[in-house]
């Protein structure tokens, strides 16, 4: 693949819901190594301004739908997953994410780009995601950028 | 001490944050990541098939590197307190490698009650290689 499509910036993939298990939360901290009792203290979390634990800061990234995750994003550009880096993350937090919450999310295509580095040439595609609660508030935003090594 | 409670007034531009260290990194801890993540591209699991892309072996998820700087910062400022992580990816963290995280103030703010903190954080191997760096901000409470 020597053309990377850029037709696909601005597309906005189906906006999908998900519901946070208390479990996933903890599995999440623990797979980092992470034991802050806010996360994983059902106690501290009722005691907690926030009246639940909640989840660390870079949970959001296990949000996922076939339809809008990087699978989705691959078919789309017609690579595959042995093609790509995680070359950069961001979150924006508004307030934590908490279990038993449904968040809407929806994902879009912000902007893709080719820059040739070191080892060859890349694209570079940036996606957002905005994720909202059920007042339709925006709580957290991601923003992904894919490397794909051409 | 660990989760010890920060307040905005005690903080100055200039103040760096206690070091985490984390690993050396195991593949088990990798697998773990992928299954409470949902990642499962194999470069992270399979030394063949990283080699075949060209990789020189299995390598850690960059969002795990990630999430030891989070750890990094709520360690220090509280569970709850991050308003903004933004990182790149800088290098490649690979199996056996020892993760330190570390961040520096850069700044602070107030406005409308919300008082901010705005820190440079990066994480490097025992080899000193920068592995991740960014920026972080924090909303921290006030002693008054």
């Amino acid at each position: 693949m020597a053309e990377i499509n850029t037709a696909l910036i601005g597309k906005e993939y189906p906006p999908y819901a998900v519901t946070v298990e208390r479990v996933k939360i903890k599995e999440f901290a623990r797979a980092i190594g992470d034991l802050n009792p806010l996360y994983l203290d059902d106690r501290v979390g009722a005691a907690s301004e926030w009246g639940d634990v909640i989840a660390p800061p870079t949970f959001a990234v296990t949000f996922r739908d076939e339809t809008a995750d990087t699978g989705a994003l691959l078919r789309d550009l017609g690579t595959d997953i042995s093609r790509i880096l995680h070359g950069e993350q961001e979150f924006e937090l508004f307030r934590p994410l908490q279990p038993g919450e449904t968040y809407l999310c929806r994902a879009r295509i912000v902007d893709i780009y080719q820059k040739t580095g070191r080892s060859g040439p890349m694209a570079f595609v940036i996606r957002e995601t905005a994720i909202a609660d059920r007042a339709n508030e925006i709580v957290a935003t991601m923003r992904h950028v894919t490397i794909i090594r051409l | 001490m660990k989760y010890g409670k920060v307040y905005f007034d005690d903080v100055k531009v200039g103040d760096e944050l206690p070091p985490l260290v984390k690993g050396p990194i195991q593949q088990i801890q990798l697998t773990r990541y992928a299954g409470a993540s949902g990642d499962f591209n194999p470069i992270h699991q399979d030394d063949e098939f990283a080699r075949a892309a060209g990789m020189s072996g299995v390598f850690a998820h960059g969002m795990l590197s990630m999430g030891f700087v989070a750890q990094a910062l709520t360690d220090w400022a509280g569970a709850g307190t991050v308003r903004k992580l933004a990182v790149r990816f800088a290098a490649l963290v690979r199996l056996k490698d020892v993760v330190t995280c570390r961040g520096r103030v850069l700044a602070k703010s107030s406005k409308d009650d919300v008082n901010l903190i705005e820190l440079e954080v990066w994480a490097e191997t025992q080899k000193a290689q920068k592995v991740v760096s960014g920026r972080a901000t924090v909303a921290l409470p006030t002693r008054a």
